[in-house]
């Protein structure tokens, strides 16, 4: 009972750990560099989402925009304070980026991250319209969910913690997306413009489930950080998407 | 970044052989900032011959105690439980972090729901926090303790148990698990395992009632409890976590060697050491971080900001010289002990070594 075991051996039996103090080096490293990750496109995508809200049809749609703006902040900052635990300096780590700068909307960056911040490559690209957002927002929104049900059980506690708080609320942030999409729809021109944004989208949305086959994943699953691959989320996102989207009649367009 | 504040010691009780309760008291203007919440750590920091160490150490007091107490078991060999064991005294100071820590759940006055927690050994300091400000402020709630422990004479907190379910005859249970002491229910012999967990679950505990578990123990005991409260029908979410500080790392000296006056020729040589393999390549004397050089050796080194913000970069050099640009995430102590931000981070000697794993 008394008896320790091996930290790595204790990792790997599904183990969780409750304080930086008990964290090893390289799990240390690589639960930073996740953390960041999130912080990071949760700050850029609060940071995108503030100028949709002016792209906003009516007041409805323009207090779910600001809701989204204001809690995907929220739970950037709720990350970064587990990173702070740390030794992260909070308040210069939030002022290092522009978390609104875009790139060109045509620039093709795949997978990889760019110098700089560690956002996901998707939320380098700039939205320019209302139905840009919303289809842009119900597409991240369902990988969101699918990556919730791996950031939930993650292996470090107090992170698990924080992203069962934070799941239901990205959660709605979909479904917040979905009603726009419905209300969209009604209209031929909604029609032809939701689908040329989800032919933009899709792409760059399936590439943030990153590289199938990655050489990564085998330390992530070692450190109870990650549980399944990079391609069966993307699957697991894809069916979601069909669910969602066949019955809009957009079944086509999300192929 | 969180600061040391200063707190006085009040009391310094002999709970167990080889454990005592510290009673502390932080400064008027403190106060606000060691408002704990029941199940919480303190980390604190003191200097063993020039080094510095710090230890977290659960509080035990409840929420309506009015004070601070952390119980402090000795370890063998370690250097702050055996120095908190013998030489602290009421009249001293010690430096602490105000509280950290999320093993707890809201608590609510009017809910009624049922708790379940598992101590192994100095695991009980926390529980013990939640057990009694739970109790206090959830009058309709109920709590079950299963406490693990080698024999009677190791049990800490016995007696305040007891005179805690005399108070709340019918809202606390406690079983007692022994390992080295036979009891009369042989269930409550021996360590707990997966069988012993079924027991409990067929016999005395329904698993169904229960709201929230909470563990904290060693690294065997957690596993075992974690995988039967699934098998039980708990979910992740229901079930609290707290690792004890048996896995803190322990510290190792750091080996300096001494610097030659470097000469401006060609390169450094530099050995990295990453996911337990270990490289040596050349890199330029200027212009290039460790980290840049690493990657650029196709190492997978982790890394997020480079601005030397984040720390997700940090490595431990072992040998050689080097210097930091800009430092804004490791603390005094870590730099002492030999860690980098190897984003910031550039040879000053002819060869380095350096781990990413230490």
């Amino acid at each position: 009972m008394s008896d320790t075991m091996n930290i790595d051996d204790y990792l790997a039996s599904g183990g969780v750990l409750t304080s930086p103090d008990n964290v090893p080096a390289r799990y240390r490293g690589e639960l930073m560099r996740l953390m960041s990750s999130f912080v990071d496109s949760e700050l850029a995508a609060s940071a995108g989402f503030a100028a949709s809200i002016n792209f906003a049809p009516g007041i409805r749609e323009r207090i779910a925009a600001s809701r989204i703006t204001l809690e995907k902040a929220d739970h950037a900052e709720r990350v970064l304070n587990v990173m702070g635990a740390f030794g992260t300096d909070i308040a210069r780590y939030q002022s290092q980026h522009d978390w609104a700068a875009r790139l060109a909307r045509d620039a093709d960056l795949g997978t990889a991250r760019r110098e700089g911040d560690m956002r996901l490559s998707v939320f380098h690209y700039p939205i320019n319209s209302w139905t840009d957002a919303v289809v842009m927002n119900v597409l991240m929104g369902l990988a969101t969910d699918v990556q919730m049900t791996e950031l939930t059980r993650i292996s470090y506690g107090p992170l698990a913690e924080v992203f069962r708080e934070i799941a239901p609320r990205e959660a709605a942030h979909a479904e917040l997306g979905l009603e726009g999409l419905k209300a969209i729809l009604e209209t031929e021109n909604g029609r032809r413009d939701a689908e040329e944004a989800l032919a933009y989208w899709m792409p760059r949305v399936a590439a943030t489930f990153g590289v199938s086959g990655s050489g990564r994943h085998e330390t992530l699953a070692r450190f109870g950080l990650r549980h399944s691959t990079n391609a069966t989320l993307l699957a697991r996102w894809q069916a979601l998407l069909a669910d969602w989207l066949a019955p809009l009649g957009l079944a086509r367009a999300a192929t | 970044m969180a600061r040391f504040h200063s707190l006085d010691v009040i009391d310094v009780r002999r709970e167990t052989r080889d454990a005592v309760v510290v009673t502390l008291k932080p400064r008027a203007e403190d106060a606000e900032a060691f408002d704990f919440t029941q199940g919480q750590y303190l980390t604190f920091r003191r200097d063993f011959e020039g080094e510095e160490l710090r230890r977290s150490y659960s509080i035990c007091a409840g929420k309506d105690e009015g004070c601070l107490k952390v119980g402090i078991k000795r370890v063998p060999g370690g250097a702050f439980s055996t120095w908190a064991n013998e030489n602290l005294a009421p009249g001293d100071t010690l430096e602490a972090m105000p509280p950290m820590g999320r093993f707890h759940v809201p608590l609510d006055s009017a809910a009624e729901r049922h708790y379940l927690g598992f101590a192994g050994g100095s695991g009980i300091t926390p529980l013990l926090s939640i057990i009694k400000t739970t109790l206090a402020r959830e009058p309709k709630s109920r709590f079950t303790l299963v406490y693990a422990n080698r024999q009677i004479s190791s049990i800490m907190f016995r007696e305040e148990l007891e005179d805690l379910k005399n108070l709340y005859l019918n809202r606390l249970s406690v079983l007692h698990i022994l390992d080295a002491e036979a009891q009369e229910i042989d269930l409550f012999t021996g360590q707990i395992d997966a069988d012993k967990m079924t027991g409990l679950f067929t016999h005395w505990i329904d698993a169904k009632s229960v709201d929230t578990a909470f563990i904290c123990g060693p690294e065997p005991m957690m596993l075992t409890i974690a995988a039967s409260l699934r098998d039980h029908g708990l979910t992740d979410a229901q079930i609290k976590f707290e690792l004890f500080a048996s896995s803190q790392p322990g510290r190792t000296a750091r080996k300096i060697e001494t610097v030659k006056a470097a000469c401006e020729s060609a390169g450094v040589q530099a050995t990295v050491t990453l996911d337990g393999a270990t490289r040596t390549f050349t890199m330029p004397r200027q212009g290039q971080s460790l980290l840049e050089a690493a990657l650029a050796a196709h190492m997978d080194a982790p890394y997020s900001c480079k601005a030397g913000v984040c720390s997700t970069c940090r490595a431990k050099v072992l040998e050689g010289e080097t210097e930091m640009a800009v430092n804004h995430a490791l603390e005094d102590y870590e730099v002492r002990a030999g860690y980098v931000l190897s984003c910031q981070c550039y040879p000053l000697s002819d060869r380095v070594v350096v781990s990413y794993d230490a």
